[in-house]
């Protein structure tokens, strides 16, 4: 019995180790391929980068008034945009080979390509709905606060804190539903917790638009119908200009 | 570039146009004051031969009239009437060019409110300087954002002394009305027809000749845009103008001579007025530190923290810190640190602190001109700060 146990183990044993010795070659395939193309981008972008400056690309660029592309690169140096994109492109590339290699290392009969490679690219749709989400989230979250303090409300922390937290809930249900985690039990979570941000909300505008409204009402109940008062009465109150900004 | 400042009564009375020579190009007036601006125009061109352009319906007029009426359709249509847009100078071009016109008036919304005796001095001045831009005699209370940026920006950076950059009513020489409408080309191309021209700076760079005339009262069309939106698109519009105009306006030039200040009765502002912009400010300073500190360095950062601190009586913000301010936000909207819809709309709270400030101190007696004019000055003494930081934005600047 005993040795139908050892015999067992070390077939186990053996079979894992082939499907390691099977995955490794793959794995460092996509590793080199992502090191080889990153170093030959940034070794092309440089060259580029030179290129660039001596045919002095950027002061061509800003003379013509349409281009507006000096407007988005960064530092206002189209040559580093194209140099960027150049460098990230050849990532993009090695990172393509790579996967392809790690695919092709695999044997046809074997399920862990069949399962592996497709999550790979599931995962770089992730990261990027991660990398977008965030931006959005914090574009929005400071559009809110910048509105809301120029709006006079007092709780314009409070609304951009929600509605960042309400995109980055998206953004992270989105990714789990995207790498198929959790099923069911996170598109329900998502719905509820969602649903609770946006119903403290509506209660805090609600809660908040009540004195307002209060407010004027009262006045419209007060308002004294049809008599101004003259210059000598007390309630009397010397017109002012309205200030102009412009 | 030289720049005059001009009386109505002694140009006016010089002034005779040759025949046809001069086209006035008015914005969309309602029918009744329409009839006004056409009477006006013709007592202040008396039995001269002047082309008036306007997009409205051209009423039948008596042969033998001083005016020659001509209805067009606008090439690029505008529809900001409170303001000159490059739709409006784009079509003066157009129309002098078809017309042959040696000189142009462009008077912008409520020309009827106009004196005769102020269109007669705008076009004037014209045959002798290429462009002439009208001084309003406004209240102290009225085109605030024009003196808190526009005003002293204008006269630090283009070295132009005229007291309203963004001024309604202009007369310009053919070859400036040119040089207007190739900016303008480069905006009704791209379909924003609305968008804002400075006149001032583009004499300035161009080196031609600038004239300013007081026109006296007159009435202005107002925005029905809110404070933030009239302020992002303005001071937005100058900015860029800044930007694109960086080579010209670093190099050191003369400091302008100090303007001449009238004095005249002040309406006080009340609590009323005031308290909405501190409230405003107070609420902006809790909430919007971090935006802040992305754009200002930390001694500005400082002087808001010591503003915050300030009660209503004694709020008082500084020239120079708000100089600095000004810069600051001029240099982070060319680095695009943020957002420049966001960074114009953080802008709003500190302009409102700026005029809650500027108010409070024309209530304890200071002439509201006086205090305009020492800003302007203190605009020019620190030029010298945004040209650095222009030059070499990542050195520590504390």
């Amino acid at each position: 019995m005993w040795q139908q146990i050892e015999l067992a183990l070390s077939q186990s044993a053996r079979r894992v180790l082939f499907q390691l010795a099977s995955f490794l070659p793959g794995l460092l395939a996509l590793l080199l391929a992502v090191i080889v193309f990153t170093a030959f981008g940034a070794l092309i972008a440089g060259l580029l980068r030179r290129i660039l400056a001596s045919i002095k690309f950027d002061e061509r660029l800003a003379r013509n008034p349409i281009a507006a592309i000096s407007d988005w690169a960064p530092s206002h140096s189209p040559s580093l945009l194209f140099t960027r994109a150049v460098f990230w492109a050849f990532v993009v590339i090695g990172c393509l080979i790579g996967i392809s290699a790690f695919d092709a290392s695999y044997a046809n009969n074997t399920q862990v390509s069949f399962f592996l490679v497709p999550y790979l690219t599931h995962s770089v749709g992730a990261i990027i709905l991660l990398i977008f989400g965030n931006v959005v989230a914090r574009f929005l979250a400071r559009s809110v606060l910048i509105g809301a303090v120029n709006a006079k409300l007092q709780y314009a922390r409070f609304l951009s804190l929600g509605v960042k937290w309400l995109v980055q809930v998206l953004t992270a249900a989105m990714i789990l539903d995207h790498l198929e985690i959790g099923g069911t039990v996170v598109d329900l979570a998502f719905g509820i917790l969602f649903g609770g941000i946006v119903l403290a909300l509506a209660l805090a505008i609600g809660m908040g638009f009540r004195d307002i409204v209060s407010r004027s009402l009262e006045r419209s109940s007060d308002r004294i119908p049809n008599i101004d008062p003259l210059p000598g009465d007390p309630d009397y109150k010397s017109p002012t200009e309205p200030l102009r900004h412009f | 570039m030289a720049t005059t400042h001009t009386n109505i009564t002694s140009a006016a009375e010089a002034y005779t146009p040759e025949p046809g020579s001069l086209l006035v190009s008015l914005t969309p007036l309602p029918p009744e004051t329409f009839e006004t601006a056409l009477t006006n125009l013709a007592l202040a061109f008396p039995g001269q031969n002047v082309l008036v352009a306007t997009p409205d319906t051209v009423p039948q007029l008596s042969s033998g009239g001083p005016l020659r009426l001509l209805q067009y359709t606008p090439s690029a249509p505008s529809t900001s009437p409170w303001i000159l847009t490059a739709a409006d100078y784009f079509n003066t071009f157009k129309l002098a060019q078809e017309h042959n016109a040696s000189a142009c008036l462009l008077l912008g919304s409520e020309s009827h409110s106009l004196q005769p005796e102020a269109i007669r001095a705008l076009a004037a001045a014209v045959p002798a300087a290429d462009l002439a831009v009208a001084c309003y005699n406004l209240g102290p209370r009225e085109g605030l954002l024009n003196s808190a940026i526009l005003y002293p920006v204008t006269r630090a950076l283009f070295c132009a002394s005229p007291r309203f950059p963004l001024s309604i009513d202009i007369g310009f020489s053919p070859r400036m009305t040119e040089r207007l409408s190739i900016a303008a080309q480069r905006f009704t191309s791209a379909d924003q027809d609305d968008a804002i021209l400075w006149p001032i700076s583009e004499a300035a760079v161009a080196n031609y000749t600038i004239s300013e005339i007081d026109i006296g009262p007159r009435t202005f069309a107002q925005p029905s845009d809110d404070l933030n939106t009239i302020l992002t698109e303005v001071a937005g519009s100058l900015f860029s103008d800044v930007d694109a105009k960086a080579v010209f306006w670093q190099r050191a030039r003369a400091l302008q001579p100090f303007r001449k200040v009238a004095s005249g009765p002040v309406t006080p502002a009340t609590a009323a007025d005031i308290a909405p912009m501190l409230e405003t400010f107070s609420l902006a300073y809790t909430n919007l530190q971090e935006i802040w500190s992305l754009v200002l360095p930390p001694n500005s950062l400082l002087g808001l923290k010591r503003l915050s601190l300030m009660g209503a009586e004694n709020f008082s913000m500084p020239d120079a810190l708000w100089t600095r301010i000004v810069y600051d936000f001029i240099l982070a909207y060319r680095l695009r640190t943020i957002n420049r819809g966001h960074l114009l709309g953080a802008l709003t709270p500190l302009y409102l602190a700026w005029v809650a400030s500027h108010l409070i101190l024309v209530n304890s007696g200071t002439a509201p001109e006086t205090h305009i004019q020492q800003l302007a000055a203190t605009f020019e003494n620190d030029k010298p700060y945004l040209v650095s930081r222009w030059r070499w934005p990542d050195r520590f600047t504390p």
